[in-house]
């Protein structure tokens, strides 16, 4: 591994710009879609296979009644233990030498597995190419020594990125500096994630956002636990019927009966 | 065809059990090669990735198709159980496993014939209905889908297991068994090892077919 690096947002200064919206849109040619108006400044509703990264607008009531306005950059949490990578039957997701969860288009055959294996909802899937798509990182970026197109758009130090101590020293700062309800995410689950947030409040507060996110057990059970158990399974199965025709032998017809039968066994 | 041998299966039988055997044996060779990365080479062989799970998608579709017919030709013979000698068979493990001085005997399916079926009716089913929710996740819950993968990853173990088994039965395990599948005809000294009970009863209800023998010259094979 080259360098691990985190990206880290501070929620704290986040001003929903959308900057880092159109950044992305702009860097990885991403087109835009049509949307609707529901009430909210999000736009769109949701990550979408177009849409790799979004501003989240919560309305939250906070204690004593006071309303809060929260925003959230959304976007894929590149996970160490990455499900979505535990899934992929084509390798076509996989792990950068910056620790990121890239995507070898050209290999995605679309088979949506990736996306009941997320446990953040990132990978979205694009019906016309039969492709899924997801952020990553800006990779091409990253192995020219340049940050992120969100982070080097956004103009209020909410996004950076750098080696993972690093930022990970500077996430336990601003947290000690804010206070009260404010907490680090992404760093004990999931083998730490290289996205990390600076919440301002707790993690439960944040639509969309697990709590404690994981690889679902059922993934666990049908990578780790069925797909070895397959080959096991049928090896037992070979080797035991070869113990069986070298103990016990062949159950074949009596001798006496082939005169009658004309059996030649 | 040497005479005195004995019609074991008909024509329909046959073309049933070569439409379920070989559709699930692409579909076992088809899904290993997207299960373990080692042998995504499978995929090369059609063309690439996305092609192999077209062939098992669709393969699928005529394995459903080939399954159902499987269940409902063979439901009534190889399906049910009848005790009690069902139950002492499975008791001396039918004479394969360790010595027993007299094997209970069968009639046309013995109970181990009738578990596998079973294992192939049960599991294949649950096979088509997870394999076509992995189709179209889109339109399903996620819990569900995620257990539908399980429920596809295990119906693999059990089947591909299972395939093993009836391997080597029908090849070195019970020599004689496999023209059944072929030609149709077997061997009396066969049946009679095998299949005692189906014998007599054959020859009591008068449905016995003899190759050769003029009595029971058969038009329908």
């Amino acid at each position: 591994m080259k360098q691990e690096l985190v990206k880290l947002i501070d929620l704290s200064r986040c001003t929903a710009c959308r900057g880092c919206q159109v950044a992305c849109k702009q860097w990885n040619e991403l087109p835009g879609s049509k949307t609707y108006n529901f009430g909210s400044y999000q736009n769109p509703p949701d990550l979408q296979w177009n849409t790799w990264t979004l501003i989240r607008f919560q309305e939250h009531e906070g204690r004593g009644g006071t309303l809060k306005w929260l925003f959230r950059k959304d976007g894929c949490m590149h996970c160490t233990d990455a499900g979505c990578i535990k899934v992929c039957p084509t390798e076509a997701l996989y792990h950068t030498e910056f620790g990121s969860v890239s995507l070898h288009v050209d290999k995605c055959i679309g088979c949506k597995e990736c996306i009941a294996a997320c446990p953040f909802g990132v990978p979205k899937y694009d019906e016309t190419a039969n492709k899924i798509y997801k952020c990553d990182l800006c990779y091409t970026r990253l192995k020219g020594n340049q940050p992120p197109a969100c982070v080097l758009s956004c103009p209020t130090g909410t996004l950076q990125i750098g080696a993972k101590d690093a930022m990970l020293k500077k996430a336990d700062q601003r947290v000690k500096e804010l206070g009260g309800d404010a907490s680090v995410y992404g760093d004990k689950f999931v083998d730490g994630t290289h996205v990390i947030y600076v919440l301002t409040e707790k993690a439960e507060v944040y639509d969309n956002l697990p709590e404690d996110p994981k690889i679902p057990l059922s993934i666990t059970l049908w990578k780790d636990v069925l797909k070895p158990a397959g080959l096991l399974a049928a090896g037992g199965v070979v080797a035991g019927a070869f113990l069986h025709y070298i103990t016990k032998g062949p159950k074949t017809p009596d001798e006496e009966a082939t005169s009658e039968g004309g059996n030649e066994i | 065809m040497k005479k005195g041998m004995i019609k074991a299966t008909g024509p329909m039988e046959r073309v049933v059990h070569w439409c379920v055997a070989l559709s699930c044996l692409l579909l076992c060779i088809t899904g290993m090669g997207m299960m373990y990365h080692s042998l995504n080479f499978i995929g090369t062989l059609v063309g690439g990735m996305g092609n192999l799970k077209l062939v098992h998608n669709f393969g699928g579709i005529f394995f459903a198709v080939s399954l159902v017919c499987t269940i409902l030709m063979w439901w009534k013979e190889a399906g049910v159980f009848s005790f009690p000698e069902d139950a002492e068979w499975i008791k001396a493990a039918g004479g394969y496993l360790w010595h027993v001085d007299k094997v209970p005997e069968v009639g046309k399916y013995n109970p181990g014939q009738k578990m596998f079926f079973l294992a192939v009716a049960l599991f294949g089913a649950g096979m088509v209905v997870s394999g076509f929710i992995m189709w179209f996740p889109l339109g399903f819950a996620v819990k569900l889908v995620r257990l539908m993968y399980v429920l596809h990853a295990l119906g693999f173990v059990v089947i591909f297991a299972f395939f093993f088994v009836h391997l080597y039965l029908v090849t070195i395990g019970a020599p004689g068994s496999a023209p059944a599948m072929f030609t149709g005809w077997v061997s009396r000294a066969w049946v009679k090892k095998q299949h005692p009970k189906w014998l007599k009863e054959m020859e009591k209800d008068g449905t016995l077919v003899v190759y050769g023998d003029e009595k029971s010259s058969c038009k329908r094979c």
